[in-house]
């Protein structure tokens, strides 16, 4: 094995790291916020929202996540060039890097996955406990923001740990939109140096070690409430 | 009844529920003044407890009159046949003045017993974290889960939950508490534990309604008894009459067939 060319690729692999947490911690907090509404309406109704939500979830999660990535940033970005003056406008930046496509392909894909876990943990929190609410004279958005939801998060927790590993595990799909996060990093490493192995099992461990910590921070959180089973 | 001169704290006048074609109340009315102890007795699907979940309508009326201390509840018929509230916000307000206990007990699962019992007065009331938590803590040793108080429901037995539950409700410092068979989800030796403190309730003057099948502590801590049959009220009176000498034939068999 042949490790000479890591001294030289450490800050290149640093930023990558970066980029792909960045990735990751974006797309899990923008998709898990979109996700509450998402999930809510296709409980609550009312029904044109329950349908879209409905439309969307089952979107998403049926077609490739690569897919909906090049959608977006060769559907939906060549879009944005013919737009006259957009070039000169503070959009552009933002508009010609892969990088935002990818945040948002990553959130939306993580919002049509957890909003149908939300559906589902809405559904899962007993009733009664609802009921109690309401008959102790608070207002829906009250039962909804301190009972309904508190409870069906802790109902998600022990799930979404699972989630977010896979969500990491889709993160090096950015690299094909230019993104430069770890699996970025290690193609340019490898078009350097004509090394093919060594990057790409230096990178699988790094993404085993995130899915460690990410696992060991859930299973903190779940002690926090503890739960008869 | 036991307090003619009290003022009323709940009337509920001709109430009818339908759950579609199938009508489970069919007129029934209830007067409990402050103090009162009204029992509703009667066989499963008599009505009993649908009648007390319309009272703060959990459960909406299809045709009646609900005035809750001197309020009538502002209801307007829908296009479904029930009355549905006019003013969410006169709902909410009167929901705090009855304190409802229920069957499941239903007790917030991912708070603690504290944190169930001061939940509504701070963020309902509005009252101080510090003064829910006194009195919480009062509530919680009269029902005698002081002990208890950081623990999470589900690591409770069936009556310590219900026991809480009645603490959650009291710390509304509710008019009128509502008991919706509150012992009949419960292993029969923890039955009396709760039933104890109900009875303490009652003997502090509390204004209760209360629906069971507890049919001699029905007897002891009530003021008035309504026996219900088929969505009708079949015989009502002091419980001595409805116990003791019940006119219906129907009343007697049922009180006789549960002694």
């Amino acid at each position: 094995m042949n490790w000479e060319w890591l001294p030289h690729y450490i800050p290149l692999l640093i930023h990558g790291l970066y980029l792909t947490l960045v990735l990751l911690v974006s797309s899990v907090v923008i998709g898990g916020i979109m996700a509450v509404p998402i999930g809510l309406v296709q409980v609550t109704g009312p029904w044109p929202l329950k349908v879209l939500a409905k439309a969307f979830c089952t979107f998403i999660r049926g077609t490739p996540l690569l897919i909906q990535l090049w959608l977006l940033y060769y559907g939906v970005g060549s879009l944005f060039p013919g737009i006259p003056g957009i070039r000169d406008s503070f959009l552009w930046p933002i508009l010609r890097e892969g990088f935002y496509y990818a945040v948002l392909a990553f959130s939306l894909s993580f919002a049509g996955y957890e909003g149908e876990v939300m559906r589902g943990a809405f559904l899962g929190v007993p009733r009664g406990e609802l009921e109690a609410a309401r008959a102790i004279g608070m207002s829906p958005w009250k039962v909804l923001t301190r009972v309904w939801l508190p409870r069906a998060v802790r109902l998600v927790l022990p799930t979404l740990a699972g989630e977010i590993v896979g969500q990491l595990k889709s993160t090096p799909l950015a690299f094909t939109v230019t993104v430069m996060d770890l699996m970025g990093a290690r193609a340019k490493i490898s078009s350097d140096t004509y090394i093919m192995y060594e990057p790409l099992i230096l990178i699988a461990v790094i993404y085993m070690i995130l899915t460690f910590f990410i696992t060991r921070a859930f299973n903190y959180l779940e002690r926090l409430v503890p739960q008869r089973r | 009844m036991a307090n003619e001169n009290s003022q009323t704290a709940v009337v509920v006048e001709d109430l009818h529920k339908s759950f579609g074609q199938l009508e489970v109340l069919k007129g029934v009315s209830l007067t409990a003044r402050e103090g009162d102890v009204v029992s509703m007795i009667g066989a499963s699907g008599s009505g009993k407890s649908t009648f007390l979940r319309c009272i703060n309508l959990l459960e909406l009326p299809t045709r009646g009159r609900i005035t809750v201390t001197g309020e009538e509840l502002l209801l307007t018929p829908g296009k479904d046949g029930d009355l549905h509230p006019s003013d969410r916000r006169q709902v909410e307000r009167v929901r705090t003045k009855l304190g409802m206990v229920f069957q499941s007990f239903n007790l917030w699962q991912h708070m603690t017993v504290m944190q169930n019992v001061i939940e509504a007065p701070v963020h309902v009331l509005g009252l101080s974290k510090k003064e829910a938590i006194e009195r919480g803590e009062a509530l919680l040793n009269k029902v005698g889960l002081y002990e208890k108080r950081e623990q999470y429901p589900a690591f409770l037995s069936g009556g310590q939950q219900q026991r809480a539950a009645i603490a959650r409700a009291l710390c509304m410092n509710p008019k009128v508490m509502l008991f919706d068979e509150p012992t009949s989800a419960l292993d029969p030796e923890l039955v009396g534990e709760v039933l104890k403190v109900i009875r303490d309730l009652a003997n502090e003057g509390r204004t209760m309604i209360l629906v069971t099948h507890e049919m001699k502590f029905a007897r002891d801590v009530s003021s008035h008894v309504i026996y219900l049959h088929q969505g009708k009220v079949e015989e009502e009176g002091p419980p001595k009459q409805v116990f003791g000498a019940p006119i219906s034939e129907r009343c007697k068999q049922f009180v006789s067939s549960i002694h």
